[in-house]
């Protein structure tokens, strides 16, 4: 009986390092549609970047300099793809969110088949920095040291993202513009300025999202659409446009992902939509989609 | 198609009244009715010279674009964009491949039972759907669709799991097998001008006149006593039976049915088709799946495994060079943000 | 706005004609008697070969060593089968039968090939066997491993120079059995009908051997990036040992969790051979260490046909070939022995001529039969050994000869 509670108390910890991962990963996506009205489906390749410059630069030894150095890559590329990503969705801003999804998806497919042409067809494996590639002895049973660090790097930057949205002058704007967008254009504030800043900042999180996560998903082809539909159930499961949505989100597919499966295994294949379907029949806006991005 | 269009047209302004959209009275015009003449009559002449693969091609072609009017009816029409169409499409093909197998592969039995199956897996899903709007529609039923697929993988059985539902049997006429690529496309072919005949005059019928009020304004329709849940629900139902006669005919045509017809991949690529071709007209999203069908299906396989990077390719330029049209965009207006 | 409805249409249309123009090319008409071949009958005629393999998707790396195997017994033999000069057009199989469908039909009705070899695709295969059926022409399956391509869905049309899903795993099963392993095998493998068929065929033979399930579980196929709720499952059980099937991304997770969550020191790891083989493998790294699989080959293996086969491979290509690369070679191999003695080259007189070609005693894989229209071949044990950066599947055991079960 300890054994299995003691099993279970392990999902519950990785259901968090999942968590914190997705968190990661899927709170860029959240106030990019929240905040700018854009469905990004590029949001999955993004990730799927990161990954691969991280196997790219640590392929074969494992230092931390090359991670610290594929986070870095990761980071500027994002950035720039953000940008790129926002300019080119700016003539779509008066249409519909279906032209956004087309162009989008379109954009994922061009960087899929980039990336697949460019590091091959194989699946690529990324090391852990030294020093966090080992076990650590949790409950009597061995669990991977790098999994525990992605916890905290997780609520590192939950809390600096939190802090950004709600104790900055971008942040204000932010939560601004996802309340009334013609009103901050009104007041003379260069709307599009603020949704380059924030698609930059949202697009740099999935590619360090994407480095971070290598050591655990490994770098291969198809990754991005399983993690695009996993991102975009975290932010439904949210509310959209909520950094705490987002939050929430993420820890609660955690833990359907991890302590779900364990506990039950033979409807593993289900516990994920089966949950989103729950979630959206009794909320339809999900869990924190109060009034912003309930009419999206 | 030409003797439905002036029906079509009288019904046009029938709702005027009480429907606050009810379309614009148009009559068609004799250009209309040549234009529709000659593609009919185009179509139906193709086999006779097609090669056997440019007719396999084009059945395919007009399949898809059977599902993809069908979707239509939801996104275009209703204003439902809906991300897990692809699962009535699945559900019917492998009720229409399981009787093919195990009962009768004779017209129309196969074609009525995808029909039936796409109504009732509608039917039992759609009131959980048509409670949700817009991106959270999009969401729940991609949920819908995911598990249906996942179940559809799980149920060996019945559907054969991952395999596939293999060994259906060609569909039979009259007792003679139609393996002939070109008799089977005639049959594609007249179920599917049958089909989108229906689903046009549905749309030009006071009960679509109705569904597009509510895809404008809702709140409005419901104020002026339409139950519009009810009016949603009916359409998810028609769109699913539609779906699932079309699933009938990708049975016959494809001769195997998996878990991938099901998924999100093929629910994805419907609606973009959909969007591709313009939404609302029901017409455009068969052109819409033909770039889609003709990218994937026919090119792709030669392009040495870059049949992905030209769909992208292909989406990019659409959305650029050829801006939203008029009448199929305005459809997706409840889509798109309103503020109080 | 009128207008741009008009020309939004226009140019789709415009573009869809475009797009249409080079499939239509071929015209001919769709009615009538069913269509032939492109090739004469004539004994020393060409011959088209339509090779189907995943050019794109997650399959794509398997699509390349099918291709260097094929391309590698051509050039090894003046481009030429059964004396007759080869002709081979390449399409892309894609990951599942919407694409792989398709491309057979194209190879079968556009291009008008006489045989059809490839596909990794389970499905896809079963999906194109009436195809080739109904035009009477051969198909020859060199990876998708489903039982019933050769079993109950079988037609005469249809033979396979892989293996069959549950035939490797099962010749594991006596030998796991007589190891004894102390509190049972714990057998894991994806949610999907490849998996189902391994974790029956393992059970199966293990079973009657004498040994004792300690529990199974099946991750979702395709959708599963952690399988820590798993592993603690293993764990819980007590198991002595696992035997898994995993291929692709998906063995590179499995084979690295299991390690870092502390497995591999304590329950030794068994699996299908696909688990280690080929790109995975270098990915896997140090975890891969003293894993052992079951497979019909591994490029250590020491005959004469092999250590000529993997140098001529290093030279073509500096890389070590995998199983399926030897799979359509060995497509090649017998294609070559029955095109020398078929009458011609339709699917009938084809088929006739591949049940009689004997043993294929030159095969990188060691000496093989046809039994059934599956290969009755020499089963391995192999250990991965090596460091990073330069592993293999060495020969541990010889586990016998199986056909399919």
């Amino acid at each position: 009986m300890t054994g299995w509670v003691a099993a279970n108390l392990i999902s519950v910890l990785n259901g968090l390092a999942i968590g914190a991962l997705l968190f990661v990963l899927a709170v860029g996506l959240s106030l990019v549609f929240g905040m700018m009205d854009v469905l990004n489906l590029a949001h999955g390749a993004l990730f799927v970047v990161g990954a691969y410059v991280a196997a790219a630069l640590t392929g074969g030894s494992a230092s931390w300099g090359a991670f610290l150095g594929a986070l870095g890559l990761a980071a500027v590329i994002g950035l720039l793809a953000g940008g790129l990503l926002s300019v080119m969705t700016e003539p779509l801003r008066r249409r519909s969110h279906l032209d956004q999804a087309l162009l989008t998806l379109g954009v994922a497919l061009i960087v899929a088949e980039l990336l697949q042409i460019l590091f091959g067809d194989d699946p690529l494996a990324v090391p852990a920095p030294p020093g966090l590639d080992g076990s650590t002895s949790i409950f009597g049973a061995a669990y991977p040291t790098y999994r525990l660090v992605l916890i905290g790097v997780g609520a590192v930057l939950a809390v600096g993202v939190w802090l950004l949205v709600e104790r900055t002058t971008l942040g204000a704007l932010v939560r601004a513009t996802v309340a009334d967008r013609d009103m901050v254009a009104a007041i003379g504030v260069d709307n599009r300025r603020v949704k380059i800043t924030v698609f930059a900042l949202g697009s740099l999180l999935a590619t360090v999202a994407g480095v971070l996560g290598g050591p655990v998903y490994g770098a291969s082809v198809g990754l991005d659409s399983t993690v695009l539909i996993l991102a975009l159930v975290v932010v439904v499961i949210g509310g959209l446009g909520s950094v705490r949505g987002a939050l929430v989100g993420a820890l609660v597919i955690g833990q359907i992902e991890s302590l779900g499966r364990a506990l039950l295994p033979d409807l593993a294949s289900f516990v994920l939509f089966g949950a989103l379907a729950l979630v959206l029949v009794v909320r339809p806006r999900g869990l924190f989609g109060g009034r912003s991005g309930a009419t999206a | 198609m030409t003797d439905v269009s002036r029906p079509a047209g009288v019904t046009d302004n029938v709702v005027g009244g009480t429907a606050p959209v009810a379309e614009p009275g148009r009559r068609r015009s004799p250009l209309t009715i040549a234009v529709v003449t000659v593609v009919v009559l185009v179509l139906a002449a193709a086999p006779l010279f097609l090669a056997p693969f440019a007719t396999t091609t084009l059945t395919r072609l007009l399949l898809f674009g059977l599902l993809a009017v069908s979707l239509d009816l939801l996104v275009g029409v209703t204003g439902l964009p809906s991300l897990g169409h692809a699962a009535y499409f699945g559900a019917g093909a492998y009720a229409a491949g399981w009787v093919s197998v195990h009962v009768t592969a004779a017209i129309p039995v196969p074609l009525l039972a995808g029909a039936a199956m796409g109504a009732v897996a509608a039917a039992a899903t759609g009131w959980v759907a048509v409670r949700s709007a817009g991106v959270y529609f999009l969401m729940l039923t991609l949920a819908i669709g995911e598990i249906l697929a996942q179940l559809a993988q799980s149920w060996d059985s019945v559907t054969g799991g991952a395999n596939g539902l293999s060994g259906i049997p060609a569909a039979r006429l009259g007792g003679e097998p139609l393996l002939n690529a070109g008799y089977l496309y005639w049959y594609v072919l007249v179920v599917g001008l049958v089909a989108f005949a229906l689903v046009w005059l549905l749309a030009r019928s006071p009960f679509g006149a109705a569904l597009r009020g509510i895809r404008d304004n809702e709140p409005r329709m419901r104020a002026i006593g339409y139950p519009t849940v009810v009016y949603k629900y009916a359409a998810f139902v028609a769109a699913g039976t539609v779906a699932g006669a079309a699933g009938s005919l990708l049975a016959a045509q494809q001769r195997l049915v998996t878990p991938s017809d099901l998924g999100f991949t093929t629910a994805a690529l419907v609606l973009l088709a959909v969007v591709i071709g313009g939404a609302g007209t029901l017409w455009g999203p068969v052109v819409g799946a033909a770039v889609v069908i003709l990218v994937r299906d026919a090119l792709g396989p030669g392009l040495g495994g870059h049949g992905e990077l030209l769909l992208g390719i292909v989406f990019v330029l659409v959305v650029y060079l050829l801006p939203r049209g008029a009448a199929g965009l305005a459809g997706l207006r409840p889509f798109r943000r309103r503020r109080p | 706005m009128a207008e741009f409805t008009l020309s939004r249409r226009t140019l789709l249309t415009l573009f869809g004609a475009a797009a249409a123009t080079p499939v239509l090319a071929a015209c001919g008409s769709s009615v009538g008697g069913g269509s032939t071949g492109s090739t004469g009958d004539d004994a020393t005629g060409p011959v088209k070969v339509g090779l189907v393999i995943p050019q794109s998707g997650v399959y794509a790396a398997l699509g390349t060593d099918m291709q260097r195997g094929w391309d590698l017994w051509l050039s090894q033999h003046d481009k030429k089968i059964g004396g007759r000069d080869v002709t081979t057009i390449v399409a892309d199989e894609g990951e599942n039968p919407q694409s792989g469908v398709p491309a057979v039909q194209r190879v079968l009705q556009a291009d008008q090939v006489d045989v059809v070899v490839g596909l990794v695709n389970s499905a896809t295969a079963l999906g194109a066997a009436p195809v080739v059926s109904e035009a009477k022409k051969l198909l020859v399956v060199t990876n998708a491993g489903a039982a019933d391509i050769t079993g109950k869905a079988r037609t005469p049309y249809v033979w396979r120079t892989s293996f069959q899903n549950a035939q490797v795993a099962a010749a594991a099963g006596p030998y796991l059995a007589q190891q004894n392993v102390q509190g049972g095998v714990f057998l894991i493998a994806p949610d999907y009908a490849a998996g189902t068929e391994v974790r029956a065929g393992f059970k199966a033979a293990y079973e009657a051997a004498g040994g004792k399930i300690a529990g199974e579980a099946a991750p979702p196929f395709g959708t599963t990036q952690d399988y820590q709720p798993f592993l603690s499952q293993i764990r819980q059980s007590g198991a002595g040992a696992v035997f898994c099937f995993f291929a692709g991304a998906e063995a590179v997770r499995f084979v690295q969790q299991y390690a870092q969550f502390g497995l591999k020191d304590t329950v030794p790891l068994y699996g299908s051979g696909f688990l280690t083989e080929g790109g995975v493998l270098t990915a896997q790294g140090a975890a891969a260490v003293g894993v052992k699989t079951s497979l019909f080959y591994t490029d250590r293996l020491d005959n004469p046909a092999n250590r000529a086969f993997v140098d001529a491979y290093r030279g073509a290509y500096q890389a070590v070939p995998t199983c399926y690369s030897v799979s359509t070679w060995d497509a090649a191999a017998v294609l070559d022995r029955a095109l020398g003695k078929a009458t011609g080259l339709d699917g009938d007189s084809l088929s006739a001529a591949l049940d009689g070609v004997g043993a294929i005693d030159d095969s990188p894989r060691g000496s093989w039969t046809f039994d059934g229209q599956n290969p009755r071949q020499t089963m391995y044990l192999r250990t991965v050994e090596g460091t990073p950066g330069a592993l293999y599947n060495a020969v541990t055991a010889d586990l016998g000869q199986k056909a399919q079960v």
